[in-house]
């Protein structure tokens, strides 16, 4: 895998990478959004280090759903809230060898892995015993880990993302050697942006939903061709429709 | 997915580095430059490719560096890894994994070229590590996640192949030679410990005394039988293609399914008789299903009992009304 952080060395010599550390490749799986994705899954190739804290790989993943706005929005289109998912819903685990490791740094975290840890418990399902701890208590290097084998990172409640590791290794004089850099994507799968039905140039950043205007249900608007359509010159809303604030997967192309 | 020829190529070097039965890097090197072995890696020009190759080769040599294999053949894959780090055309260069449990054998291997004065071979091992050349990883091989996009089936041509004779490599003529020997020596065998000394008493008759022969004769028979209906396909496909191809399908037609054919011709004569309902049962006539058409699968089994392949003979089901 091609990075283009091959041999990078840092400005300030404490962010450089100690000799003996360990380099992990993780392969973060999308959700399956789209039915074409489900034989191949498209996922990112991350590198991180084996002395980084699991809180580092979190904060790392980009992930759609986080940037979700909730709310039906067709009256006061401009007042989408300032809020996205991402940062209301700051819930988040990974699942690694039995263990859930919950994101806890912020007082709105919960324990997202209860419900599982509860159903395994309430019968004997041959789980053994799963354990639920925070995540920003530990490092790479604390964990077992097999290579090869599906964990799982769960956030927004119920966005999952399947972590493969492929590789460990000790980190190389040619590998980037600047702590700052890690985690390092260095493979992403590019997704097709979905474009406004109007134009068919801009990406989409409207879904209506039974929209009297709109010729299919659901159908997606630029922010112009929206409010072109949906709007007159004075905002007062058009025609009987539903709006959503539509964010596309493919934003992080 | 592996790289055609690259195995091929790398067992030949070694192979030809065993048959030289020295350890010197030298005679290595002789061979390697007699081959032009670097131009192994022309041919990929995009670097993506280009990286995806060299690793592959690095991991291909690299197997031959560690046990079971010999230990000129070890030797013989340390100049070979050597030779592959150096010439590659990456930048910056594919690095050789040695996986964790790998490790002391490779130490002791490295211990051994020096108490054995193979200075040669420690100076390369040793020229490899100064250089950086190894990535220490925990396992062997690199995963590799992407599913295939699409199978690669080479499908030549019919006429191409050699038609596979599975009775004719499982008796060989080696094989048959051997029999024959063996065979042989039994008899002899039983003519020392009979009576009379030029033939084996009766008693110990025991096999067939013509089996090798019959049996070398049933093997060229059952390789005439398929050259035979490998000529007939072949004429088959020459001639037009449009022609009924009936005849010609019962001709190519194995033997063991000719009586597959025989029974089908019975039961299709047999079935294809329905016996009329009479007057008075005339709604219920039966119907003939045929075992070819997919519709029968996956009907519910009330339908199907009701649809039966077989004619019924008209019943008296008055006495149940």
């Amino acid at each position: 895998q091609e990075s283009h952080a091959v041999g990078k060395r840092p400005h300030n010599p404490t962010d450089l990478v100690e000799e003996g550390d360990l380099l992990l490749t993780l392969n973060i799986f999308y959700p399956v959004i789209f039915q074409k994705h489900k034989d191949h899954k498209p996922y990112q190739t991350v590198l991180v280090l084996g002395s980084q804290k699991l809180t580092e790989l979190r904060d790392s993943i980009s992930c759609v759903s986080d940037l979700q706005i909730g709310g039906e929005f067709s009256s006061q289109p401009d007042q989408a809230p300032e809020h996205i998912s991402k940062d209301l819903y700051k819930s988040a685990f990974f699942y690694f060898e039995g263990i859930f490791y919950n994101d806890k740094r912020y007082p709105e975290c919960r324990d997202l892995s209860r419900t599982i840890i509860e159903w395994s418990e309430s019968h004997d399902r041959g789980y053994g015993n799963l354990q639920s701890v925070k995540m920003e208590d530990y490092t790479f290097n604390d964990l077992s880990l097999k290579i090869g084998f599906p964990y799982v990172f769960c956030h927004q409640g119920n966005c999952e993302h399947i972590i493969i590791i492929t590789d460990i290794r000790l980190v190389h004089h040619d590998d980037c050697l600047d702590r700052n850099l890690y985690p390092l994507l260095v493979k992403k799968h590019w997704l097709c942006t979905r474009k406004c039905f109007v134009c068919k140039m801009y990406t989409a950043r409207w879904v209506t939903n039974k929209d009297s205007l709109a010729p299919e249900d659901p159908c997606f608007f630029c922010d112009v061709c929206f409010r072109m359509l949906h709007y007159d010159a004075e905002g007062n809303k058009l025609g009987e429709f539903l709006a959503y604030p539509y964010v596309d997967p493919g934003i992080f192309n | 997915s592996a790289v055609p020829g690259l195995q091929a190529d790398c067992e030949e070097l070694l192979g030809a580095f065993q048959q030289a039965d020295t350890v010197r890097f030298e005679r290595f090197a002789e061979l390697w430059r007699e081959r032009r072995f670097h131009t192994i890696f022309y041919g990929r020009i995009r670097a993506l490719e280009r990286n995806k190759l060299t690793k592959k080769t690095l991991e291909l040599a690299q197997q031959y560096f560690l046990p079971p294999y010999t230990f000129q053949i070890r030797v013989g894959a340390l100049y070979l890894l050597y030779g592959l780090y150096s010439t590659q055309l990456c930048q910056p260069k594919q690095k050789i994994r040695i996986a964790l449990k790998d490790w002391p054998e490779i130490q002791r291997f490295q211990q051994d070229l020096i108490d054995s004065q193979h200075y040669d071979a420690a100076y390369i091992f040793r020229t490899l590590r100064l250089a950086r050349a190894f990535h220490f990883t925990a396992m062997p091989k690199l995963l590799n996640y992407r599913t295939k996009k699409k199978i690669q089936e080479n499908e030549f041509k019919e006429e191409f192949k050699d038609p596979s004779n599975r009775v004719n490599t499982l008796i060989t003529n080696d094989v048959l030679e051997e029999l024959m020997n063996i065979h042989d020596h039994y008899q002899k065998m039983k003519c020392v410990i009979s009576a009379d000394k030029s033939q084996p008493d009766k008693a110990l008759s025991l096999i067939k005394d013509d089996f090798v022969v019959t049996l070398k004769d049933i093997t060229l028979e059952h390789q005439e039988w398929q050259q035979n209906r490998m000529k007939l396909f072949q004429n088959a496909k020459e001639t037009d293609e449009k022609s009924n191809k009936k005849e010609e399908g019962t001709m190519l037609e194995s033997e063991g399914s000719e009586r597959a054919n025989a029974l089908a011709r019975i039961k299709y004569r047999s079935y294809s008789a329905v016996v009329e309902a009479s007057k008075s049962r005339r709604h219920r006539q039966v119907k003939l299903e045929s075992s070819e058409s997919g519709t029968s699968c996956g009907k519910s089994p009330s339908r199907s009992k009701k649809n039966s392949r077989r004619p019924q003979p008209a019943r008296r089901r008055d006495s149940l009304q």
